[in-house]
Formats: C-alpha cells, structure tokens, sequence
C-alpha cells in the first residue's frame, strides 16, 4: 500500500493493488513427488501452518497460481508436470524446492531430470536436501517480495520464449484420446 | 537367520541330482540349471516349505558366455530359513515362474526393464519403471549412470534471463532422453485392455496416491472391473548408484528410498554392510540405533495415520499426527542435524554420541506419548465412518500373505507373525522385550490395529533402551574404530594423525570388502527391506539389489481392488502404505 491516509482512503494504483492481493494469495498446487514433499507437508501442518502466508493448497491445477515442485523430478514426470504447469492459470510462478528439483540433487543418473528449469521457468530456487519447513517459509517470502517488486508483466516474455522452445522440442501436448 | 541346512540340502539333492549346493559364508545357494528351475522351485515351495517369496533380481557378467544370471530368494516360515536359488539365463531369456508365485511378476517385469532379459510365459512383460519406447536397458554394465545425452534441454531461467558468459549456473545442455506425451499414452495402452465402460487413471500426480503412482481402473459403474500399476515417477536409479559408488557412500541413498523412515534404512543397510565386512558394533552404537530406529517407526505410523485419515476425511488426526512427529524430528535434529534425511548411522557404529539432555527428551516423549496414542484411538477406532469405510475392506488372507512375498504390518495384519527383528535379530532387539501384534481378518482396520499396538510396542523397547543408555559410562564407544573398514569418529580425526590418515585413505579408496555374497533384512514400518550385495572384492558393490516391503506389498493391491469400488481403492492404498521412493528406488 502506497499511503494509508488518516482520512481513511488509500491511494494506489490498480497493478499495485493486484499485486498486493496476488502475492497475498499463492494458492500452490498439492503435489508431492519425493522426500522434500514431506516436509512441505510438515510447512503445511501444525507447527509452521502455511496457512498463515495465505498459502492454501489446491487440488486442482485450474484454481493454482504457484507450482512447489517437492521432490525428485525424473524424466518420466517430466511432460506431466509441464501439462500440469498448462493448465495452470495466468499470473503463476514456480519454486523449486530441493537441490533434487533445482539441479538434479544427488541423483546425476540416467532417469534423472538436471533441474526443473529444463521444462518450466522457475522463479525461486531453494537449495537442501530437503530444506527445513522454514526454508520453504522463506522461499514463499522471497517470492512475495519478488512479486512485489517485479509485478507480473515480465512472464509474458518468458512464456513466449518458453512456447517457442517447447515447440521446438516437439514437446507441446495434443488432446489425448482415451 | 539361519539358511538351508545341510540335510535339508542333501535331501533337496537327492532328487535333483544335477543341482549343485553352495554354502558361502553368509548364504546357501542352490545352481540348478534352467530347464529344472522350474521343478526345483516348485519343490521346494510344496514339499520343503519354501513359500514366501522375498526376491527375483538379476546379476550382469558380460564377459560370461549367457551373460545374465537369475537370482530368487525363498524364505521358509516353518524352520525359519532362507534360500538361494541361481540359474543362468539361456539367449537371454528365463522362465517366468508368475505361476508359483503372484508376485514374481512385478520382480520380473522388473529384471526386464533393466536387464533385457525375457521372460517365458510371463503375462504381460513390459516396461516396469521407464516407458515403452525406452531403448536402453540400465542396470547393464556398459550403461553408464548418467545415461546417454541426446536432446537439448537448456535451462528456460536462463533463456529468459539471456545467457551470461560464464553461464550463471553450471550445467550440460544436452541431456538424457526426456519421454513425450504419446510415450507415456502408450505406456497406460500396453498395460490394460479396456474390457469395460471407462478407463480411469488415477494420479500419478494426485494427493491420494501417497506419492506419484499411477493407477490404471477399469471401471463398469463405479465397480473396478480389473486394474493395474504403473510405477517408475520416482525411479532414480538407485541400485545403479550403488554400484558406483563405495559403501559407505550409499549411506545417505537409502535415507532418500524409504524418507520417511530413514535410520530405519539405515540400519537395513550398515548392518548388510557389516555383515559383509565382518564389523562388529558396540553395545552402545547398537543401543542408540535400536532407539533412533523405533523413534522412527513411530514416525513413520504416525504419518501413515495422519495421511490416511485425511484421505479418508480425518483432517483433525492429519494435525495432531503431525504435531507428534514434529516432536520426534525435533529429537533427531538435536542428535544427527537433520530433520528428515538424517545419515545418522556408520558404518560400525553411529556418526555422533547422544547429545547432551537427549535422553530426558525422549522419557518425557515416552511418557507423553500414550496420551496422544489415546487421542487417535477416541477419534478413530469406535468411529463409526472409520469403522464403515475399514472394516472387511481389501481382506488379504494368509495364502495370499506368501503368495504376494507381503511383509511388515501387513502380512501381521493377517496373522503371519513375521517380524524381522525375532527372527533375525540385527542391533539390540534381541536383548530388548516386545510383542509381535498380529491381526486377524486381514482387512484395513485390522492392520489399522496392528500399527497401533506397533508403536506401543516401540514406545516398550525405547523405554528399556533408554534406561540401558542410561547405565552406560558416558565413555564408551559409540563407534567400532578399531576394524579398518570403519571410519573414525570426527573429534579423533581432528586431535589424531593415524585416524586422520585412515579415513583419508578410506574415503579415497574406499573400503575393501571381501569376495562373497549377503543377503540381510530389516524390519521396516513398511515390511522387510532387504539388501543383497555381490561383491567380487573391492571398494564399490557389483550388485546391490534391494529388495523393497513397499513393492512387494503393492503387489496385491490389483487383485484387492478387483470387484471393488474407487472409495474403497483410497482406503486400501492407505493400509497397504507404499512409499514411492521405496517401490521405484
Ligand atoms: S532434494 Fe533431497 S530431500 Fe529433496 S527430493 Fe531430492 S533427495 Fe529428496
């Protein structure tokens, strides 16, 4: 908020306020895929209660605007997680949680994907194997005050150069039949 | 544990005559030839009283002349003995023995992702972790273990940000192969034939599904017609790991196998290694890992409690659940610096002493404990949703128990006493009193049951650890540094010159194992978890195959479903309690 005026008005300006609601609301995406996933649970449950920030989990792809990739991305994940990654609403932003998910972890092998950054832009990277609860509370933070300060326009760009890079991969999904 | 005995051997013998009988240091192992595999194998199941399955894995010697050799595990509840049954494979192809036993067929299908090795008359052998279309085979000795880079994958971050010189992070652009879409679409096609109305896949990414499995329901209404697995979203080539590494530094691996039990795994694997290495431990060392390791179980219910409840609309034991493990990470972060992940155990010992006040924690914890124990109890055994929803659902009965190799709470949940810890007893178990519950119907809320009485059990042995702890000089060893295998404890290397050089050399060189083969087993809060290494000397294993409870108890889990509906799969998936990191290693 730019001004909290002692006659009662506030004056802003409209990205100013989306933003503030925005980084006020980061509704993540429930999805656990390894260790780190259980200590996002434990950010999530009684002792550091995420609900706090106004991080509350989402079920469905459609109503999240925050991917917490938890845990070991290994290429066969891979193209469902950027499906899931699609289906998600614009304004989104993605954190890595995890050296797993940042850059490969531990495991530099053959089934292994070297970072999520490969397959989806990502705005924060939290480095531990897994980081502490309040790790991630501080990675939620640094993304709030990235949001803040850079607003949402740039994503535009990185999803132009990300269509057009998934494209030239040959990894842009079609309507599967079933 | 004991293994085959030699006049059980001989009388094997006496009817495959061409059989031989090996006793090695820690195992016996029986080479038959593969047109007999199958006879000897149902032998030993009907009359000599073989019949649970532990494991079916295959080693790789390119330079032998059939290259690959067939490995099968047998344990005999009634003497309480294993087996080892080898046979090597004929132009790269066994014979499937799914017949005898259910759940070969997932152990095989298994060894064919990551050998090549066909099966004959195997149902439907396909792809277990990577997907169809996949053209490598990976546990192969000239596979490397970074795979083999082929598409160009750079980082978006940095396509967005532009590329510095020099690159902001260090990385390769090309990368290994990287599934489309259509991969995986014919991978869900290659494992079920659509026979009723709606095929309805179930994760992989849902929070349901403990992890990342993929369930495949035919369904006609709501009623599951037939079902399948498909597991490989966390397949991090764990086995393939270990084989290029050395001992010791497989260590921290199996906390990220099982996470949520850690020194559990832990304690499977040093004392495999152990075994191997021929170390012996201090009664201290052993004291703690006995403590830390049923500290953990009791982490591991309670989050297996707190997860299926809330699966099943309990969000209330999701919290207080969580508040008890914060508690006991709390101690192990006090002990090992680390919350989940704890690489807390050496191998010949444990990596730091009990820190100081540990001990009152826990006997506060201890005394605490039942009282939350009660807790759960009033909100879920009389409640009458819980008691509708577990109750006579997924009923596995004792045949089934061998049949499926299950283990762990599961297998005692229909009253096959089969606990690792009396059987063979590793650490201090066998020094420490504690029952073994057993249920006896068989369905969900039995082994709902059985894992509550578990931690009560737990709660019994930490207890008597604790006051043993309690009698121990402040200075005894907590580590066995005088064997050359095992590494000093970290105050020595500082304050000593020979302890610093020998850890130098062995994290250098890595520990020397001896020729030999072992297979050893813990007792798991998700069933056996067994490691079998063959080591032909050296620092590094040839083979470490594990053998996962997870999987093993996953197994059964089409055949429970069949004829059930999709509220019950969410119950049963519960009680079975699989780990992905474990299934899929
Ligand atoms: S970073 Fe570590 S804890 Fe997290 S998923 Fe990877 S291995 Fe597990």
């Amino acid at each position: 908020m730019t001004m909290l005026n002692s006659n009662g008005f506030v004056l802003t300006t409209v990205d100013e306020l989306l933003s503030w609601g925005r980084r006020n609301a980061l509704w993540p995406l429930t999805i656990g895929l390894a260790c780190c996933a259980i200590e996002m649970m434990h950010a999530a449950a009684s002792r550091f209660d995420l609900d706090r920030l106004g991080v509350i989990f989402r079920a469905s792809p459609r109503q999240a605007d925050l991917l917490i990739v938890a845990g070991t991305v290994v290429n066969k994940v891979a193209p469902m997680l950027k499906l899931l990654w699609e289906q998600m609403p614009d304004p989104k932003w993605c954190i890595t949680m995890g050296g797993c998910a940042s850059a490969g972890g531990p495991f530099p092998t053959y089934s292994t994907l070297q970072g999520m950054d490969r397959i989806i832009p990502v705005d924060v990277y939290i480095p531990g194997c897994p980081p502490h609860p309040q790790g991630l509370l501080y990675g939620i933070l640094q993304l709030q005050k990235k949001i803040k300060e850079k607003g949402v326009k740039k994503y535009d760009k990185a999803f132009e150069e990300f269509k057009k890079d998934i494209e030239r991969q040959g990894l842009v999904p079609r309507e599967v039949t079933v | 544990m004991p293994w085959m005995n030699r006049a059980v051997a001989d009388r094997v013998k006496f009817d495959f005559k061409d059989m031989e009988v090996e006793f090695t240091k820690h195992t016996t192992n029986l080479h038959v030839k593969q047109e007999k595999l199958i006879d000897l194998l149902t032998h030993l199941r009907e009359k000599e009283g073989y019949k649970l399955f532990i494991d079916h894995t295959c080693i790789d010697f390119p330079e032998e002349r059939e290259r690959f050799q067939g490995v099968y595990i047998l344990y005999n509840p009634d003497t309480n003995e294993r087996v080892i049954v080898k046979t090597w494979s004929k132009g790269g192809s066994l014979p499937s023995v799914e017949k005898l036993w259910a759940c070969a067929r997932w152990a095989e299908r298994e060894a064919y992702d990551m050998f090549g090795v066909q099966y004959r008359g195997h149902e439907n052998l396909r792809r277990m972790f990577m997907w169809e279309g996949y053209p490598y085979f990976p546990l192969r000795k000239d596979f490397p273990l970074g795979g083999i880079p082929e598409v160009e994958l750079p980082s978006l971050t940095e396509l967005y940000a532009g590329r510095t010189e020099p690159p902001s992070h260090d990385y390769e652009l090309v990368h290994t192969r990287v599934p489309t879409l259509e991969d995986l679409e014919r991978t869900e096609k290659s494992r079920l034939q659509k026979k009723a109305q709606l095929v309805l896949n179930w994760g992989p990414l849902h929070p349901g599904t403990h992890g990342t499995i993929w369930f495949l329901f035919d369904l006609d209404g709501e009623r599951v017609v037939q079902s399948d697995v498909i597991l490989g979203q966390l397949h991090r080539g764990m086995e393939k790991i270990a084989e290029n590494i050395y001992y010791f530094q497989f260590l921290p691996y199996t906390d990220r196998m099982d996470y949520i039990s850690a020194i559990c795994n832990e304690l499977s694997y040093v004392t495999a290694v152990e075994k191997l290495l021929g170390v012996e431990v201090p009664e201290k060392a052993r004291y703690i890992r006995t403590m830390f390791a049923e500290l953990q179980r009791i982490n591991s219910h309670l989050l297996w409690l707190g997860t299926g409840a809330l699966d099943l609309g309990a969000l209330t034991v999701f919290l207080y659940a969580f508040r008890e493990r914060e508690k006991i990470m709390d101690i192990i972060e006090g002990n090992a610096g680390f919350r989940l992940t704890s690489a807390f155990l050496r191998i010949g010992g444990v990596h730091y002493d009990l820190a100081e006040g540990t001990l009152d924690v826990v006997k506060a914890f201890v005394k605490d404990f039942p009282n939350r124990l009660k807790e759960y109890h009033n909100l879920l055994t009389r409640n009458r949703i819980w008691l509708r929803r577990t109750k006579d659902a997924g009923v596995i009965s004792r045949e089934d128990v061998f049949n499926y190799g299950l283990t762990g709470p599961v297998a005692r949940g229909s009253g096959v006493p089969y606990d690792i810890r009396k059987l063979e007893s590793y650490a201090a178990y066998e020094e420490v009193e504690f029952d073994v519950p057993v249920g006896e119907v068989g369905d969900v809320y039995d082994r709902y049951l059985v894992r509550m009485e578990e931690m009560v059990q737990s709660l019994r042995i930490i207890e008597q650890c604790v006051s043993k702890l309690e009698s121990l000089p402040k200075s005894a060893p907590y580590v066995n540094k005088e064997h050359p295998a095992v590494m000093s404890p970290k105050e020595d290397v500082f304050m000593d010159l020979e302890d610093m050089v020998k850890n130098f050399r062995i994290v250098v060189h890595g520990e020397s194992a001896p020729k030999g083969e072992v297979y050893s087993s813990g007792e798991n809060p998700r069933g056996e978890l067994g490691f079998y290494i063959y080591s032909v000397g050296g620092s590094k294993p040839y083979r470490l195959r594990i053998r996962s409870g997870a999987l093993y108890n996953l197994s059964i889990f089409p055949k429970l479903i069949q004829n059930g509906t999709i509220a019950d799969a969410i119950a049963l998936l519960g009680s079975l309690d699989p780990v992905v990191g474990e299934t899929d290693r």
